[in-house]
């Protein structure tokens, strides 16, 4: 805009009677460029009111998670200090200290890899190949499972942190993890041994079809170590009704 | 000249802004972009999964103000809170895989050539179904379980080389998990079409025993 404000009021004229058209020309050429990759406005009209339900079941959800998760810390916090009082009540607290920590329930913080997934991006693919230039549950899954393999420790995806219970799950091209919906581009924060770690990933024999992807169709993959990285605990319900321990 | 210069430039920036406000507008919400892809059948799914887990939290939330008061209560007539805690033991013993568990479920025989992707698949599709429990054979599937590929046709679990036919079994809702392991174009109904020679039976159990996991092999 410096440029503009140096002409002389008549130029500044001139040159405003076409910032209008103009800005309208870049939001015609953008809103047309957007469109064109979303369906027809026909099965939208459709999908309105199912959208705008899922959104407020999600909206919800992280209600729902921020309220569980103030009880779980007014629960910690009543039975810390209980626990300072006897002996055996301060022994079963470091238990639970360290069960809460191996099952997800604790935030980490620590060294480690992040890993990015990406749906190709500015890339024109045929229509053919679109199927590979996206992100898939299955990409999520492996990468997932390769970072677990090099040794990582805690792993969130797109802070959603991963436990027995975590499950990558996929409708149409929606992926939610833990029920969360989530879109591209995903984080996976893997906190563990950084060699280790980007051994696994650079590991010819691993991922070979995301990464023939990466190459040929522009999915978006990329590895790198990683300092001081936060992965959030585990907000979400321990389901535990039908598995009785014994 | 100068004008034009000045109108080039005035263009050039009104095109940015143009691009820049449309962009703003659409990722305000994340969620309704990819939404607006969606089928009403696979949004249909997509809510149901949703209003499924918001159920949980809430129950979960039901039963945390519930030990919350009894530990206030506990506490504040002396007797302290080891109850509640011994509870909570117990509870992450079952959820991070650290005791032998029992219950009703599902289990899956798989005989012929299977692989480690498609075995990692099925235990996530058992855990998106709410299985509380997984075992391959008697291999124990914790919260950082890997599956690996081995030369023999094998496949690892945690490092542990596991020989087919491999029994997959699951606790959890008999009836929920079976329907979404068999249900029409659910996971068992790819893998048949993938692993044409491959025979996979799903049955429901009343009894089931798991063990404990081992720790993992590296």
């Amino acid at each position: 805009m410096n440029v503009v404000a140096v002409q002389t009021p008549r130029k500044v004229q001139r040159s405003l009677v076409l910032l209008v058209p103009a800005v309208l020309f870049g939001l015609l050429v953008t809103l047309q460029w957007r469109t064109q990759a979303e369906r027809s406005e026909l099965s939208v009209r459709y999908n309105a009111p199912l959208i705008d339900a899922a959104s407020a079941l999600q909206k919800e959800q992280n209600e729902l998670k921020t309220q569980l998760a103030q009880l779980r810390a007014r629960l910690d916090e009543i039975q810390r200090n209980a626990s300072s009082q006897s002996g055996a009540a301060k022994e079963l607290q470091l238990q639970l200290d360290e069960l809460k920590a191996s099952a997800g329930l604790t935030p980490e913080s620590g060294d480690g890899v992040v890993v990015q997934l990406d749906d190709a991006r500015n890339v024109s693919v045929s229509s053919r190949d679109i199927d590979k230039s996206i992100c898939h549950a299955t990409d999520l899954t492996d990468i997932i499972n390769t970072a677990w393999k090099g040794g990582a420790q805690a792993i969130a995806v797109n802070d959603e942190r991963l436990v027995n219970s975590s499950s990558v799950y996929c409708v149409g091209s929606t992926i939610m993890v833990n029920g969360t919906l989530m879109s591209p581009p995903f984080n996976i924060a893997a906190i563990g041994p950084q060699n280790s770690l980007l051994g696994a990933y650079d590991d010819p024999n691993q991922l070979q079809d995301i990464k023939q992807r990466r190459d040929v169709q522009g999915l978006g993959f990329h590895v790198s170590r990683a300092s001081a990285i936060h992965v959030p605990a585990f907000s979400g319900a321990l389901n535990v009704r039908y598995a009785e321990p014994h | 000249m100068r004008t034009n210069r000045g109108a080039i430039w005035a263009s050039i920036i009104a095109l940015f802004l143009g691009f820049a406000a449309v962009t703003q507008v659409h990722s305000q919400d994340v969620f309704s972009r990819s939404l607006n892809l969606e089928t009403p059948s696979s949004l249909t799914t997509l809510i149901a999964n949703l209003s499924e887990t918001n159920n949980e939290l809430r129950n979960e939330i039901f039963d945390v103000r519930r030990a919350v008061s009894d530990a206030q209560n506990s506490v504040s007539s002396g007797q302290g809170t080891l109850t509640e805690a011994e509870r909570q033991v117990a509870q992450l013993r079952v959820f991070s895989a650290q005791s032998a568990v029992a219950g009703p479920g599902i289990a899956v025989r798989i005989d012929g050539s299977f692989d480690e992707r498609a075995l990692s698949d099925l235990v996530n599709e058992l855990r998106n179904a709410g299985a509380e429990a997984i075992a391959v054979n008697d291999m124990r599937v914790g919260p950082k379980s890997y599956f690996t590929g081995a030369a023999d046709r094998s496949i690892a679990v945690d490092g542990r080389p596991l020989r087919g036919p491999w029994m997959v079994r699951a606790i959890g809702s008999p009836d929920v998990v079976y329907v979404a392991m068999t249900r029409t174009g659910g996971i068992i109904g790819q893998f048949e079409l993938i692993y044409r020679t491959t025979r996979f039976a799903v049955t429901k159990e009343t009894a089931l025993d798991l063990p404990a996991q081992v720790a993992a092999a590296r």
